[in-house]
């Protein structure tokens, strides 16, 4: 997962729901002629940049889970886990949520804060 | 982390993306109602995801009180005769039996209003009105106007009971008295509809003056049973009328009155349409929409439902001309198809394999995040991720930190 050519913002986050309905809600305007696929690059880059800063400042809620590994995978400085049986444990474990498997993608934290 | 702070920060997020490409938008040339387009169409996907509880989605809640109650004569006045009681209250607390029967420009006249609703009241509607306490109902039925005060009410009372002499002089004494009564003594609107037992009634009120006094505390109270008197004082008529006309029109079906919305036919002009009309109209289009179902999606052979599928809805209705025809043959082939190729030793792994990986990211288990540390010993990992999004379940959340340990 690189990062964008101008700004060192990982354009990870465009996979999970809130990039990924942006996107949509994007091709929807270019297949409508109403915006140009440029701008729609604008957008999520943009869209990178503000989801990266919102999930570091904005969020304080802390997580710890367990589950076993079944697959692991580091390339280009991104790893790829695939857990099975996974809990995760909420608001200091308050809250459980369990899941049969759960797959983390993650880049690195500090390529991103390098800038 | 909580599933609730995900609206909070998703909606942030939004605001400022739409923000920082406005610059951009407007040097694109591309309008603002553009923006703000997309703003909504990424709203509304976002919440048809349904992973969270957004700031803009509407929340559930119960409609305000005061609208419900402004809301309640009206609505109930829709439905059967055993719910008409607030509306019978209010126009036979403002004029008795009598009244209306004696005048003819009167809206007790009307037959759909207060005829109605006096026939059907005397076995089911009115009994319960009877038992009813007048204060239970009061909050219920004008909670608008708690501001009325003994005065004012009573003043309302008499120019009404003026208004209906001058008009009416002598012949209506009954319902002059009817209304001073009923000022005072709650319990009469109720009973009043019921033929048998309500004239006796009055004629006992208005025998015995000392009773009224006597129930004079209990004037304040009646005060809001008629709340548009002190509104529109002397005009008793019109006040009823409009209480008997909530009735006539909701629930008068079987009025000349048949139109009940209006469309535009092919020349664009306008039409109206009644109930059986309407009703005739959606009955066709669910039955276009069952066969098109029938032919254009189900029953059709799978090679060329898929191929349709990424055709327009023209296509499809061109198809549940044909469709039918073909499906018996092919479909059952498609089926056997699949199934060979199912038992392919070399096609199986592979296959499945990205299935697996298809379904982590569609079914939407998935953790983005940027990692901070990944420690193995042996089989043992530990990892500290920070800035995450996670949805599992169905739900998403966000989160500052996490540290995971697991097995390999």
């Amino acid at each position: 997962m690189a990062a964008n050519g101008n700004t060192n913002y990982y354009d990870l986050y465009r996979h999970g729901s809130l990039g990924s309905t942006l996107t949509d809600a994007l091709d929807d305007l270019i297949g409508a002629e109403r915006i140009d696929p440029q701008l729609a690059m604008k957008v999520l880059m943009q869209f990178d940049r503000v989801i990266t800063e919102a999930l570091s400042e904005k969020v304080k809620a802390r997580l710890t889970f367990k589950g076993s590994l079944d697959t692991y995978r580091f390339c280009d400085e991104v790893w790829t886990f695939l857990i099975k049986n996974v809990t995760f444990k909420m608001d200091g474990g308050q809250s459980v949520v369990t899941a049969d498997k759960v797959k983390i993608v993650s880049c690195s934290a500090k390529r991103s804060d390098e800038k | 982390m909580s599933n609730a702070a995900v609206g909070t920060v998703y909606e942030h997020i939004i605001n400022e993306v739409i923000n920082a490409v406005r610059v951009d938008f407007e040097e694109n040339g591309v309008d603002d109602s553009v923006l703000e387009e997309l703003k909504k169409g990424w709203q509304h996907k976002l919440s048809q995801l349904n992973i969270a509880q957004f700031p803009w989605d509407p929340k559930p809640e119960a409609p305000p009180p005061a609208q419900a109650t402004q809301n309640t004569s009206s609505a109930v006045n829709a439905q059967a005769a055993a719910t008409q009681q607030p509306t019978a209250n209010y126009t036979q607390s403002t004029l008795s039996p009598q009244t209306a029967a004696q005048s003819p420009s009167h809206p007790g006249g009307q037959p759909n209003g207060n005829g109605v609703a006096i026939k059907s009241e005397p076995g089911m509607a009115n009994e319960p009105t009877i038992k009813q306490e007048p204060g239970t109902m009061q909050p219920m039925m004008h909670p608008a106007y708690p501001g009325n005060n003994a005065a004012r009410g009573g003043m309302a009372a008499q120019r009404a009971a003026q208004a209906i002499a001058n008009r009416y002089g002598s012949q209506a004494q009954a319902s002059i008295n009817a209304i001073h009564q009923q000022t005072q003594q709650p319990q009469i609107p109720g009973q009043a509809p019921p033929p048998p037992p309500t004239p006796q009634q009055q004629q006992q009120q208005q025998q015995f003056s000392p009773q009224q006094q006597y129930q004079q505390t209990v004037a304040a109270q009646m005060q809001q049973r008629i709340p548009q008197q002190p509104g529109q004082p002397g005009q008793p008529q019109p006040l009823s009328q409009q209480n008997g006309l909530g009735g006539a029109q909701v629930d008068g079906s079987s009025d000349g009155f048949d139109g009940v919305l209006m469309r535009r036919d092919a020349d664009g002009n306008p039409v109206e349409m009644g109930r059986v009309e309407i009703d005739n109209l959606l009955h066709a289009q669910l039955l276009e929409r069952a066969k098109q179902r029938e032919g254009g999606g189900l029953m059709l052979p799978l090679k060329e439902a898929t191929k349709q599928r990424s055709n327009a809805t023209k296509s499809r209705r061109a198809a549940a001309a044909g469709g039918p025809n073909q499906l018996d043959g092919n479909d059952e082939d498609d089926d056997e198809f699949d199934e060979d190729a199912i038992n392919s030793d070399l096609d199986d792994p592979e296959d499945e394999r990205d299935d697996d990986d298809e379904e982590d990211e569609a079914s939407g288990w998935i953790m983005l995040c940027l990692y901070d540390k990944v420690q193995r010993v042996k089989n043992k990992w530990k990892c500290t991720l920070k800035d995450g999004v996670l949805t599992v379940n169905g739900k998403e959340y966000v989160f500052h930190k996490a540290n995971g340990e697991y097995e390999w």
